[in-house]
């Protein structure tokens, strides 16, 4: 919809949650070709109910502002079209986090949690500039494209449902992407599995499948970094022969 | 570690199970997991107590080399990521599916994920090293079915296409590909780099389809074990396609 004040007869009916009553209400607003669940939510705000509050920012589903929850699925508003969805649209916060106003929620423990995980430690020793092989930075080109909507996130149950001690998809594809780092000296996985809860992830790939940049979170870098914890802290013959190396 | 403003609701039975030995998702009323546990019980009973013989050179996947060996399969199979994905949604319904709405009953169970005992599961690599030994007497079967009845028969193409799929499965696992280069940060550092790093793109697209293959791979078991009953009962099921 590039022209909100454009007309249409067709119209549909959008139901926001509203967090003042609580409850959601229902909007009728033109429906246009190619139109998107963030041009009638911001229809609403602009010619409806001007208290409506929403974040967004590019509409090009790069900013990862406008997350919501859309039928239930977490989603972005700017990247999901009126016409993939039934009749029946109903638009939520995401529910994992705090619930500022309307559809607007507070991420800020991300921010928290991402500031807990070690910084990219390089080799003192290497060479500058840095040159870096194309075959090394592949995989965490992947995890790069990565907007922060924090969608998978909310998905995650052991974040959402039980509260657990655990760092979340997030953050686990930025231990990754900072531990298949060529340059990179440290091994994060032994940090995620004691104190991020990697543990409590049981890679049901939830986190995977709502995704809008389409990252392989769980089989790129959940289950590596399992498998690189398993080699820390699992592994029973890896143990004995780092027993051995050590006292030798 | 500070997990921020995120809300603990510890009095709700919802929260995770920190001090049970026995994971609460095995203690807790479920039928979907006895029933579970009731079919794998009949299967194996039926499994060790009607064994096929061979019949026309044809071994039976399940007793290959020995029925001894299932255990080691089984365990390769239950730590599997892919089945694992599979028993924590239908199974335990940890969650059923991704849609928010239907997962409040989660909420009020207890949760464990994968520690505490299933912490086992950690061991997956070790039952794959297991599993690749075994591999050998499929291929050796196939071997003995076409030397057998020197010609390319129907029961020794479905054979063939198990153990295909038996190595897919294989070697399509994530613990494998970990071995392969997963854990490998640096590949131009290493001696044969851009080999090594060809060969783990090639594993990571097998591992795509892990999931497909798992499944596939046990369909086509029990199909197989059909299949060689149904031969060794006397049905004419079996035609030669080729003469060697």
């Amino acid at each position: 919809m590039s022209d909100l004040n454009s007309v249409s007869n067709r119209r549909i009916t959008i139901s926001i949650y509203r967090s003042e009553s609580r409850s959601y209400v229902d909007y009728t607003v033109p429906l246009e070709d190619g139109m998107v669940v963030l041009d009638a939510v911001r229809y609403v705000q602009e010619f409806i109910d001007t208290t409506l509050a929403i974040r967004w920012n590019c509409k090009a589903a790069r900013c990862g502002s406008c997350a919501a929850e859309i039928n239930n699925m977490p989603k972005l508003m700017c990247k999901t079209r009126i016409d993939t969805l039934p009749d029946k649209i109903r638009v939520a916060p995401m529910g994992a986090f705090t619930n500022v106003s309307d559809l607007v929620t507070d991420v800020s423990e991300n921010y928290m949690i991402n500031r807990q995980i070690p910084e990219f430690k390089p080799d003192e020793r290497a060479e500058r500039p840095w040159r870096i092989a194309q075959i090394d930075v592949d995989r965490t080109k992947e995890f790069r494209k990565c907007i922060e909507c924090f969608l998978c996130q909310d998905v995650c149950h052991v974040i959402r449902e039980h509260k657990a001690d655990y760092v979340g998809p997030r953050h686990v594809v930025k231990v990754a992407s900072l531990d298949m780092h060529p340059l990179d000296t440290l091994d994060r996985s032994e940090f995620l599995n004691r104190e991020g809860g990697l543990g409590f992830c049981n890679i049901t790939k939830c986190c995977q499948e709502v995704c809008p940049e389409g990252i392989h979170i769980t089989d790129n870098a959940i289950i590596q970094e399992k498998e690189r914890a398993v080699d820390g802290d699992y592994d029973p013959l890896l143990w004995i022969s780092r027993k051995i190396r050590h006292n030798r | 570690m500070d997990f921020g403003s995120r809300e603990r609701n510890e009095v709700e039975a919802g929260y995770v199970s920190r001090n049970d030995t026995i994971p609460r998702e095995l203690k807790e009323p479920n039928p979907r997991l006895w029933l579970f546990i009731i079919l794998i019980g009949i299967a194996l009973y039926l499994i060790v107590e009607f064994p096929v013989k061979p019949i026309d050179g044809y071994i039976d996947p399940f007793y290959a080399p020995t029925v001894l060996v299932l255990p080691l399969v089984g365990l390769f199979r239950i730590t599997c990521y892919a089945y694992r994905k599979d028993y924590h949604r239908h199974i335990f319904k940890h969650p059923l599916e991704c849609s928010i709405n239907n997962r409040h009953d989660s909420q009020k169970r207890g949760y464990t994920g994968e520690t505490r005992l299933f912490r086992l599961e950690n061991l997956h690599r070790y039952f794959l090293y297991g599993s690749i030994l075994i591999l050998p007497f499929f291929y050796l079967d196939i071997y003995k079915a076409l030397a057998f009845n020197m010609a390319i028969t129907l029961a020794a193409v479905i054979l063939a296409v198990n153990t295909i799929l038996v190595t897919l499965y294989l070697f399509s696992c994530h613990a494998f590909r970990h071995l392969t280069g997963g854990g490998t940060d640096c590949y131009s550092c290493k001696f044969a780099g851009r080999s090594r790093r060809s060969f783990f793109d090639v594993q990571s697209y097998l591992n795509s389809h892990h999931e497909q293959l798992a499944w596939a791979s046990l369909l086509m078991f029990i199909f197989v074990d059909l299949y060689l009953r149904a031969l060794s009962s006397g049905l004419n099921i079996n035609f030669i396609i080729l003469h060697l």
